[in-house]
C-alpha cells in the first residue's frame, strides 16, 4: 500500500511555518542534495523515477531536464502556479499547506540544472497565497535556505514569485514565459523549446508546482521507492482533485494507476444523494469526456491514452444525470473562445464561432446541422492551431459531441 | 485623472523592478500595485507605469487588455466575481448568479449605483472542491447558497 | 545543401532553409499570410500548413526547417483541406466587402478564397461588429473588420521604424489592432503598412478609392528622391491617348532589393510622384530674340553645338560654364565629364541640387537627388554655384535642372543671366527661371529613360523606362551624345552612344570605379 507523500503533512495546522516544516524534517531533503549529491547524480535519480510532468503533459521531469544545454548563460527555473485548467485545485492545496516543500524541490531542481533564479508563476486569483509564499521565502532566506551560499555549499538562489492577472492560457508553459517578461501571454512557436531559449532568451526549466513538490521526497526515499509508489509504470502518487456531483469534493493523493471508479465512489464518497452518475472528464477539461460505463479505468497516463482520453492534470469533474450535455457544451465552449489568446486563426475564430453556435442552440434555435457543423470546425481547429489550446478545446467538444450526439439532438 | 504615484508605492515600484534581470518584465506586478492603489488602470497609469519601466505606453496597454484582472473602468468596492465554469455550474452557480443578478440589482459587467458592488462572472477560480463559489476582492467563498450569499453581502459593508 | 522531395520533385536546397523558402527557390507557392521574409516567422494564420512525411500532424511551411531526405507534400488533399478549413474561418468574421475595398486585387485572401475556396459559407452566426474606416495616420485607414490579425503591421512599426504605434488589444475573437488613444502612425515609413497589410485593413488614403489595381500598368524603376536609389513600382494608368488622357501614374510600391532597401520605402518616395505627371515642361521654347532657330530639337541642339564650336576654335572654352545636378545619370555624367572636361577643358562646372534635409539611419538619406555619389565618382567635383562667379566671364552657359532657384531669388538669378550672352536650360518642369533663358529643352524624368545611378553605399543600379518621355522631352543622354557629335572633336565616338549601355560600356573603360563595381 502506499502512502501519502505529498499531502502527508496537510493535516498539520502550522506546517507551512518554517519552524514546523524542519521540525517535522523538512530541509532534510536540500541538505542531503546539497551536501551529498552532485548534480548529475540528481539529475540520475529524478530520470529513474520516471517522474512525469502533473502540469498537463505529462513529459518526464527529469528528461527535460537534460535538455538544459551547457552554456554559459543564466538559467531559469519557473514553476508554473498558473492552476487555470477547470477542475484543477490541487497545487492551491500544496503551495497554501507546504509552500517549503515546493521551495526544497524548488532548491534542488536548481541545485541540479544549474539555475540561480527561480520564478513562482502563480495565479493572479491566489493573491493570498502568493502572500503566503512570500513569507515562507522571506523564512527561507532568514534560515539559509536560500539567498547566497546556501547551507555553505557554493550555491545560490533566489526564489520570485510572479503574479499572473487572470489568463488561463499563460499556464500554457510558453505563454507563461511570454507573461514572465513583461507581454501578453501569446504562446511562442516551437522550436526552439524553453529547455534552449527560454525565459528572456535563457534555456529554461518549467515545471509544475506537484512535479517539483515530488523532488525532496525522490531525493530522501530514492527513485525505486518513489516508481514502487505507483500501481502503473509511472512513478509516484497524484494528487486527484475531485468535484462536481459527488458527495466529498476534495483532494485526494493516490497511486497512479488508482481506478477512476474507486476514486470516485471509494475515495470521494460516491454520487451526491439521490444523482445518478452520467459522465466523467477525467484529466481538467481539455481532456475528453468518459461515460458512465467507461469508469472502470486505471488514472494513469496510458490507460487514458488508450481511453482516449487523458490524465491531464488528474482533475476529475463529475457529472450526474440531471446535467444537460448541451448546458456542459456551452460552458465549455465559453471557456475555450473566452480564453483563447486570440494569435492564429483556427483557434480565435473557431472556438467563437463553435460557442455562437452552442448558444444559439441553447436558445431553441439550433438544427442537426449545426451538430455537424460543430464537429467539422473542431476538427478544423485541431492539430492546426499554434499551441495546444486549439487541441485542448477541440477534444473536449469532439468527444461530446460524440458520445451524446442523441442527446443533443433531443434537445434542439 | 489619478494622483501622481506616491513615494511610497514608487519605493515598492523599485524594489519589483530589481528583481527582473529585464524592466520590462516587471510590467504586470507593477500593474498589480498600480490597481491595488487606483482600483483600476486608466491611460493615466498605462502612462505612468510606461513612464517607470521605459516602455511606450501602448505596450502597456497591450498588457492591460489581455488579462482579465486588470480593470479598465473603475469597480465598486467589493467586486463580486462569481465562478460561471463547470463544476460550480453544475452545482448550481448559474441560479446563484440569477440571485446575485436580482439582490444586486446589475448585470453581470456592471457596478451598483452606490459603486459598492461590481458583479462580474470568471472562469474558473481554482476552488472546485467548493462549488459553487465566488472571490470578492481577493476573498474566496465556497459552498454558497442563497442564504450564504445574503450573509456574506450583509456583512460587507 | 541537403535534398528533399517537394511534391514527389526532388530539390537539392541550402541546409537550414524553412520549406517555405525551398518551396519558393523550387517555383512552388505556399499560401502565407503572416509570413514576410522581413520578419521572423510568425506561425499565426496557419495558412501554410504542408504535410511533412512521417510526422503525424500538419507542419508549417514557413517555420518548419527542412532535413535531408525530407517529404514535403504542399497539394495533398489533407493540405488543400486544412487550408479551406483555416480560410473558412478568417472568411466567417470578414465582411467580405470586396467591391468597395481598394485591395481587391492585391490581397492575399481573395487570392486564396479562389485557388482553395469558392465554398459558400456556413457562418450563421452575428459577426463581430469593429470600427471601420477610421483613419490612424496622415495617409492610412484602417479598418479594424477587415483584420486578420497577422501583425505584420504592427512588427513592421516595432522591428523596422521602432515607432511602435501600433499595438495588439484584447485577447480571442475580440483581439484588435489599433492605435493608442489618438495617436496616430507618424513616421516617414508608413506607407509600408498599407502595402504590407495582406489585406485590404490597412489603406492608403492617397490610393483610395482613386481606380481599382487591376487597371494599372507596373513598371520596375529607382527612385530618385534620396540617394538611397530604393528600388520602386510605379503603378500607372496608360491613359487614352485617342483621346487625349495622358497617362496618370497612381501609386509607387516599394519593390524588394535586400542590398539596397530591404523591403520598405520611405513616405517621401512613395508618396511623392506628383511631380511625374504635374507641370511638366513638354516643349522646347525659344526666346523670341533667336527667332531664327526653329523650336526643333535639331535646330536647338545645332545652335548649341555652333556656339561651343565658336567658343573652342577661339580657345575661350573658359567662358563656358555648367551648372549641374545630380539627377543625372552616370551616363550622363560621362557624357558630360568626355565633352566638357576632356574634349573642351572647361573648368567652370558647378552643382546645384536641391538642398540636403534631414536623413534617418533607416534608408532616407540627407542628399535629395539619386546621384552624388555617381558624380563624385565620375571626378567631378561637387563644387556650389557662387553667381558671381557666373557672371564674371562666362558667354555661355548651360544649365541641367531648375535647383539654382532652391537656393537664389529670381531676381538674384535674373540680374546674372542678363549679363551672359547665351544661356541654355535643361528642365523636366515649367517654373520662374523660363523666360530668363534663351532656349529651354524639356528632358526626360528617371522614370521615363534609361540609365543607371550610384547610390549612397556606392552601389550601381540600373534601371529603363517605365513610360514614354512626357511631350516631346528626351533623356539627357541623348541630347548630349547629339552634342558630343555636332561640336566635333571625335564624332565617330559619338556617334556609336546610340544608349545608356553603349555609354556605360565606355564609362566602365574610362573610369575604374565603374570598371571595378561591375
Ligand atoms: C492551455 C494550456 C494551459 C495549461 N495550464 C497549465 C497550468 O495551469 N499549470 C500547469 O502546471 N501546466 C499547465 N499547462 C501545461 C504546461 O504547458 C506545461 O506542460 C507544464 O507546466 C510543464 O510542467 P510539468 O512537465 O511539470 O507538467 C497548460 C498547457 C496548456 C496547453
Ligand atoms: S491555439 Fe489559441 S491560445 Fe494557442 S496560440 Fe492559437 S489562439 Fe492562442
Ligand atoms: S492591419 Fe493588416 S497587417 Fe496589420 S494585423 Fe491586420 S491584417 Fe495584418
Ligand atoms: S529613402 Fe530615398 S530613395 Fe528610398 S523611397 Fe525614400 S526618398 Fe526614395
Ligand atoms: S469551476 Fe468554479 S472554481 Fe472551478
Ligand atoms: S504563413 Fe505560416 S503560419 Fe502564417
Amino acid at each position: 500500500m502506499s502512502e501519502n507523500i505529498l499531502t502527508q503533512q496537510f493535516s498539520l495546522e502550522n506546517v507551512f511555518k518554517i519552524d514546523e516544516y524542519v521540525k517535522q524534517g523538512g530541509y532534510k531533503a536540500v541538505r542531503k542534495a546539497l551536501q551529498e549529491m552532485k548534480p548529475e547524480e540528481i539529475l540520475e535519480e529524478v530520470k529513474k523515477a520516471n517522474l512525469r510532468g502533473r502540469g498537463g503533459a505529462g513529459f518526464p521531469a527529469g528528461v527535460k531536464w537534460g535538455f538544459v544545454p551547457p552554456v554559459d548563460k543564466p538559467k531559469y527555473l519557473c514553476v508554473n502556479a498558473d492552476e487555470g485548467e477547470p477542475g484543477t485545485f490541487k497545487d492551491r492545496y500544496i503551495m497554501s499547506h507546504n509552500p517549503h516543500m515546493l521551495f526544497e524541490g524548488i532548491i534542488i531542481t536548481s541545485y541540479c540544472v544549474g539555475i540561480h533564479s527561480a520564478y513562482i508563476y502563480i495565479r493572479g486569483e491566489y493573491e493570498s497565497i502568493a502572500q503566503r509564499l512570500e513569507e515562507g521565502i522571506s523564512e527561507a532566506y532568514k534560515n539559509g535556505f536560500l539567498g547566497k551560499n546556501i547551507l555553505n555549499s557554493g550555491f545560490d538562489l533566489d526564489i520570485i514569485v510572479h503574479r499572473g492577472a487572470g489568463a488561463y492560457i499563460c499556464g500554457e508553459e510558453t505563454a507563461l514565459l511570454e507573461s514572465l517578461e513583461g507581454k501578453r501571454g501569446n504562446p511562442r512557436l516551437k522550436p526552439p523549446f524553453p529547455a534552449s531559449v527560454g525565459l528572456f532568451q535563457c534555456p529554461t526549466v518549467i515545471n509544475n508546482v506537484e512535479t517539483i513538490s515530488n523532488i525532496p521526497h525522490i531525493i530522501l526515499n530514492g527513485a525505486e521507492w518513489f516508481v514502487g509508489q505507483g500501481l502503473a509504470k509511472d512513478g509516484g502518487t497524484r494528487i486527484f482533485g475531485v468535484s462536481g456531483m459527488v458527495e466529498k469534493p476534495g483532494i485526494y493523493e493516490l497511486p497512479i494507476g488508482t481506478s477512476l471508479k474507486d476514486i470516485i465512489n471509494v475515495h470521494a464518497g460516491g454520487m451526491k444523494k439521490g444523482k445518478k452518475l452520467k459522465a466523467v472528464i477525467p484529466g481538467g477539461m481539455s481532456a475528453p469526456v468518459l461515460k458512465a460505463d467507461e469508469i472502470d479505468i486505471k488514472m494513469d497516463f496510458d490507460s487514458l491514452v488508450n481511453a482516449e482520453s487523458m490524465l491531464g492534470s488528474a482533475a476529475i469533474i463529475v457529472i450526474d444525470t440531471g446535467t444537460s450535455m448541451l448546458d456542459v457544451l456551452k460552458v465549455i465552449t465559453k471557456f475555450y473562445s473566452h480564453e483563447s489568446c486570440g494569435q492564429c486563426t483556427p483557434c480565435r475564430i473557431g472556438t467563437s464561432w463553435i460557442n455562437k453556435i452552442v448558444n444559439r442552440m441553447v436558445e431553441g434555435k439550433g438544427s442537426k446541422k449545426d451538430i455537424d457543423n460543430i464537429v467539422r470546425l473542431a476538427s478544423n481547429i485541431l492539430g492546426h492551431t499554434l499551441c495546444p489550446l486549439g487541441d485542448a478545446a477541440a477534444m473536449p467538444i469532439l468527444s461530446l459531441t460524440k458520445k451524446y450526439r442523441k442527446e443533443l439532438e433531443s434537445r434542439l | 485623472m489619478s494622483p501622481e504615484f506616491s513615494e511610497k508605492i514608487q519605493k515598492k515600484i523599485k524594489e519589483i523592478v530589481a528583481r527582473y534581470p529585464q524592466k520590462e518584465a516587471a510590467i504586470l506586478p507593477v500593474l498589480h500595485v498600480a490597481q491595488q492603489e487606483f482600483g483600476y488602470i486608466s491611460s493615466e497609469e498605462e502612462k505612468q507605469v510606461a513612464g517607470i519601466l521605459g516602455v511606450k505606453p501602448i505596450r502597456v496597454r497591450e498588457v492591460v487588455t489581455f488579462y482579465t484582472m486588470l480593470n479598465r473602468e473603475p469597480v465598486g468596492k467589493y467586486h463580486v466575481q462569481v465562478c460561471s465554469n463547470l463544476s460550480c455550474s453544475l452545482l448550481g452557480a448559474e441560479k446563484l448568479i440569477d440571485y446575485l443578478k436580482q439582490k444586486l440589482g446589475v448585470e453581470p459587467g456592471k457596478t451598483t449605483k452606490d459603486k459598492k458592488f461590481t458583479l462580474s462572472l470568471v472562469e474558473c477560480l481554482g476552488a472546485c472542491e467548493q462549488a459553487p463559489c465566488m472571490m470578492v476582492n481577493f476573498e474566496y467563498y465556497g459552498n454558497l447558497d442563497k442564504k450564504k450569499i445574503d450573509k456574506i453581502l450583509d456583512d460587507l459593508k | 545543401m541537403v535534398k528533399i522531395f517537394i511534391d514527389e520533385k526532388s530539390f537539392e536546397v541550402e541546409d537550414g532553409i524553412t520549406v517555405f523558402k525551398a518551396a519558393k527557390e523550387a517555383g512552388i507557392a505556399i499560401p502565407h499570410l503572416c509570413y514576410h521574409d522581413a520578419f521572423p516567422p510568425e506561425g499565426s494564420c496557419r495558412m501554410c500548413l504542408v504535410e511533412i512525411e512521417g510526422l503525424p500532424k500538419l507542419e508549417l511551411a514557413c517555420s518548419t526547417q527542412v532535413r535531408d531526405g525530407m517529404k514535403v507534400f504542399t497539394k495533398s488533399e489533407r493540405v488543400v483541406e486544412a487550408r479551406k478549413g483555416v480560410l473558412e474561418f478568417l472568411l466567417a468574421e470578414h465582411p467580405l466587402d470586396c467591391p468597395i475595398c481598394d485591395k481587391a486585387g492585391d490581397c492575399k485572401l481573395q487570392d486564396y478564397y479562389e485557388t482553395y475556396g469558392l465554398f459558400e459559407s456556413q457562418f450563421r452566426e452575428v459577426k463581430e461588429k469593429r470600427e471601420k474606416k477610421a483613419k490612424i495616420g496622415k495617409n492610412l485607414i484602417h479598418d479594424e473588420e477587415r483584420c486578420i490579425i497577422c501583425k505584420r503591421c504592427v512588427r513592421f512599426l516595432k522591428e523596422v521604424t521602432h515607432t511602435q504605434e501600433l499595438g495588439i488589444f484584447e485577447r480571442g475573437i475580440h483581439t484588435s489592432v489599433n492605435i493608442y488613444e489618438l495617436l496616430p502612425v507618424d513616421n516617414n515609413y508608413s506607407g509600408n503598412l498599407a502595402q504590407i497589410c495582406p489585406v485590404g485593413a490597412i489603406t492608403d488614403t492617397d490610393f483610395r478609392f482613386k481606380t481599382r489595381s487591376w487597371l494599372l500598368k507596373k513598371g520596375k524603376s529607382i527612385c530618385p528622391l534620396c540617394s538611397r536609389g530604393c528600388n520602386i513600382s510605379i503603378e500607372y494608368h496608360p491613359g487614352f491617348p485617342h483621346f487625349q488622357v495622358p497617362k496618370k501614374v497612381f501609386r509607387i510600391y516599394s519593390l524588394e532589393n535586400p542590398d539596397v532597401n530591404g523591403f520598405w520605402i520611405c513616405d517621401l518616395g512613395r508618396y511623392g510622384y506628383s511631380y511625374i505627371d504635374e507641370n511638366r515642361l513638354d516643349r522646347i521654347m525659344i526666346k523670341k530674340e533667336e527667332q531664327k532657330i526653329e523650336p526643333t530639337w535639331e535646330q536647338s541642339l545645332q545652335f548649341i553645338a555652333e556656339k561651343i564650336k565658336g567658343l573652342n576654335f577661339l580657345k575661350k572654352t573658359s567662358q563656358i560654364a555648367l551648372v549641374l545636378n545630380t539627377w543625372l545619370s552616370n551616363e550622363e555624367l560621362f557624357l558630360i565629364h568626355k565633352i566638357f572636361k576632356s574634349d573642351l577643358n572647361v573648368e567652370s562646372i558647378f552643382f546645384a541640387d536641391r538642398p540636403q534635409s534631414e536623413g534617418d539611419d533607416i534608408l532616407l538619406t540627407p542628399e535629395r537627388s539619386p546621384n552624388r555619389r555617381g558624380a563624385q565618382e565620375m571626378g567631378l567635383s561637387i563644387q556650389p554655384v557662387k553667381l558671381e562667379t557666373l557672371a564674371t566671364k562666362t558667354r555661355l552657359l548651360l544649365v541641367f535642372g531648375s535647383s539654382i532657384q532652391d537656393q537664389f531669388s529670381s531676381s538674384d538669378i535674373k540680374k546674372v543671366l542678363d549679363k551672359i550672352e547665351t544661356k541654355i536650360l535643361f528642365a523636366s518642369h515649367s517654373n520662374d527661371l523660363i523666360s530668363f533663358f534663351d532656349i529651354v529643352l524639356p528632358t526626360a524624368l528617371i522614370a521615363e529613360k534609361g540609365g543607371s545611378l550610384t547610390n549612397v553605399e556606392g552601389r550601381i543600379q540600373k534601371f529603363s523606362p517605365v513610360f514614354e518621355p512626357s511631350g516631346d522631352s528626351l533623356p539627357e543622354w541623348m541630347m548630349l551624345a547629339d552634342l558630343g557629335r555636332e561640336f566635333g572633336i571625335n564624332p565617330s565616338f559619338y556617334e556609336q552612344l546610340k544608349t545608356p549601355e553603349a555609354i556605360s560600356i565606355e564609362t566602365e573603360k574610362e573610369i575604374p570605379f565603374f570598371r571595378e563595381k561591375k
